[in-house]
């Protein structure tokens, strides 16, 4: 027999589905939803729904977006001279948190993974191929892409093998450095990142 | 670095409170009593794992629901840690001074080396065996080699998979020359870290091998690349892409990755022949005391301290003269703590050594014997002395 009456076993099962989400943290939820006023449930609904309904990738960068092109691909004050390709639109919010990158992005959605059956062509890379033409980019041509995946052995197969696509393309290839953490101490840093720190050190 | 206590509880059959010496440790008693387990509570306490098996949970006594071992280990004259390290279920808690600690945090406290039953393999197994041997001796150096391992292993976990799927026909091979690329370079990359690092640990250990210890008969060492006679290893790198380039077709035929240090390997001859086909018992295990204790000096020369020596069956095909030669070589230098079901035999030899005796019976220590209570009373005044 059931704990719980029907509807709510239903509501705690679809919450345990979540990433992050296990039994007791699904049961409170569902308790916090099963308390709340009619008109905060629907609300809750109307965002669920309307994220579905109205967000979308980008066209040229794959973003997610509920305009097409999205904000940064549409935008005048942008660089569109550099390209930076990141794995994941997370990972792309953390760079536009430096308010120091000017330029555009490109997300992949993935990094290269034989072992989990993700090959190039599950990467969203054609649209970033044509992008490089000055035709397909306003006019502008690319002057440089930024490599920005993971540092994971995954991340850096991704780089490579994106790396060997676009260097013969004349295009310049970089990748963002690796190491210290600034503006904390060293006493906080992983004795992995440390160490790969002091083996790329340089002259002061 | 000093193991002054051995708290244990519910752990395999053993229980209560054990302090040490300083100096030479002898746990004696009849077969199946437990001796084995309190070498393992000891290496438990060090590295967080069992040198018996990869599931902690098996260490839990039977029917409770917790075990710990907790142990007080003395760093320098004025500093003591308490190290506790508690199995319950599926999860391992690990505390340093009552205070729960990260893996990262925990472990490099106390540094062991343990010669026992499984670690022959070394000089009778695979050479997978052997590149762990050496991995090990690496990591206790250098604990972000740690990241380089596991990277390696990963790249050729993903290698091998385009690998497969060629040998079976999902993927062509052309398009496979082009998938394996990006993973070929970061194996060159790791690899060549992997072969440099290990290259330098074997160096230092020939530095300072013994090789003479046991006799007359002489043990040597030597890392044996794979790709030796393959072309000019001291530019590794180079090498190892151009026969990662060269074998690739190999590799396709053969579905799995032919070229790079996880195809190395430790010479370990005895009198100039292969130690793993041509040794008797005895001389495996002399030779593999031999290694261990180049691997306690390189640590010793690196950190200027010596890791604790667990030897596990002393007596087992290692006769009394060797026995005596190694117990003289290691006063003075490690706290070592080992096992033997012929106390007798031991007693001959340790009766002008530093040496406290231990009886297990039943997984209890017990001080049962005359030179037991003697040893016991020694070592009070050891610990006295250093309080």
């Amino acid at each position: 027999m059931l704990e719980y009456a029907e509807p709510v076993t239903k509501l705690i099962d679809e919450f345990k589905r979540l990433p992050g989400i296990g039994s007791k943290s699904a049961q409170r939820l569902a308790f916090h939803i099963m308390r709340l006023p009619e008109a905060d449930v629907e609300r809750l609904i109307d965002a669920l729904q309307e994220v579905k309904r109205k967000i979308r990738l980008c066209s040229e960068c794959n973003n997610l977006t509920d305009v097409d092109p999205c904000r940064f691909c549409s935008s005048p004050t942008r660089d569109r001279s550099i390209i930076c390709v990141v794995e994941e639109p997370y990972n792309l919010v953390a760079i536009e948190k430096t308010r120091s990158y000017r330029g555009l992005y490109h997300v992949l959605h993935g990094s290269l993974s034989p072992v989990r059956g993700i090959g190039p062509e599950m990467l969203r890379l054609d649209n970033l191929l044509a992008r490089l033409k000055p035709e397909n980019n306003q006019g502008v041509k690319v002057k440089e892409v930024i490599l920005a995946t993971n540092p994971t052995t995954e991340g850096e197969a991704t780089a490579i093998y994106l790396s060997h696509l676009l260097k013969p393309l004349g295009v310049r290839t970089t990748r963002i450095a690796m190491g210290m953490p600034v503006g904390s101490d060293l006493e906080y840093v992983d004795e992995v990142t440390m160490d790969k720190a002091l083996a790329n050190r340089h002259e002061i | 670095m000093l193991l002054e206590s051995l708290e244990v509880h519910q752990f395999r059959n053993l229980s209560g409170k054990v302090f040490w010496h300083s100096n030479l440790n002898i746990i004696y008693g009849d077969n199946g009593q437990g001796k084995t387990n309190w070498l393992e509570a000891i290496y438990l306490l060090a590295t967080s794992k069992s040198f018996r098996t990869s599931r902690p949970q098996e260490t839990i006594r039977f029917g409770a629901n917790l075990a710990f071992v907790r142990g007080r280990v003395r760093q320098s004259e004025a500093v003591s840690r308490d190290l506790q390290v508690t199995l319950q279920g599926n999860s391992k808690l690990l505390f340093v001074n009552g205070k729960k600690e990260q893996t990262s945090a925990y472990l490099g406290q106390l540094q062991v080396i343990a010669f026992t039953a499984d670690e022959l393999e070394v000089v009778r197994g695979a050479p997978e065996a052997r590149r762990r041997f050496l991995d090990r001796g690496v990591l206790a150096l250098h604990h972000a080699y740690i990241q380089t391992l596991a990277d390696y292993n990963q790249v050729l976990r993903q290698k091998n998979r385009l690998l497969q799927e060629v040998a079976e026909g999902r993927l062509a091979v052309e398009r496979a020359r082009e998938l394996l690329l990006p993973w070929n370079e970061q194996l060159a990359e790791l690899g060549t870290e992997i072969h440099c690092a290990r290259i330098d640990y074997v160096k230092r250990l020939n530095a300072v091998f013994e090789k003479k210890l046991f006799g007359r008969e002489e043990v040597t060492i030597r890392y044996l690349s794979s790709l030796e006679g393959k072309g000019d290893l001291s530019d590794y790198r180079l090498l190892l892409t151009e026969r990662l380039n060269l074998r690739l077709p190999a590799e396709i035929a053969a579905g799995c990755a032919l070229v790079g240090p996880h195809r190395d390997d430790l010479e370990i001859l005895f009198d100039g022949r292969d130690i793993r086909a041509y040794g008797s018992a005895g001389q495996q295990r002399s030779a593999l005391i031999l290694l261990d204790l180049a691997a306690l000096s390189v640590y010793h020369s690196w950190c200027g301290e010596y890791p604790l020596f667990l030897i596990d069956d002393i007596d087992a095909e290692l006769d009394r003269k060797r026995i005596g030669h190694l117990l003289e070589y290691l006063e003075g230098r490690t706290q070592t703590f080992i096992t033997t079901s012929k106390a007798d035999l031991i007693r001959g030899y340790s009766s002008d050594q530093q040496v406290a005796l231990y009886e297990v019976k039943e997984g209890l220590i017990v001080p049962s014997s005359s030179e037991g209570v003697r040893a016991a009373s020694q070592m009070e005044g050891v610990f006295r002395s250093l309080s």
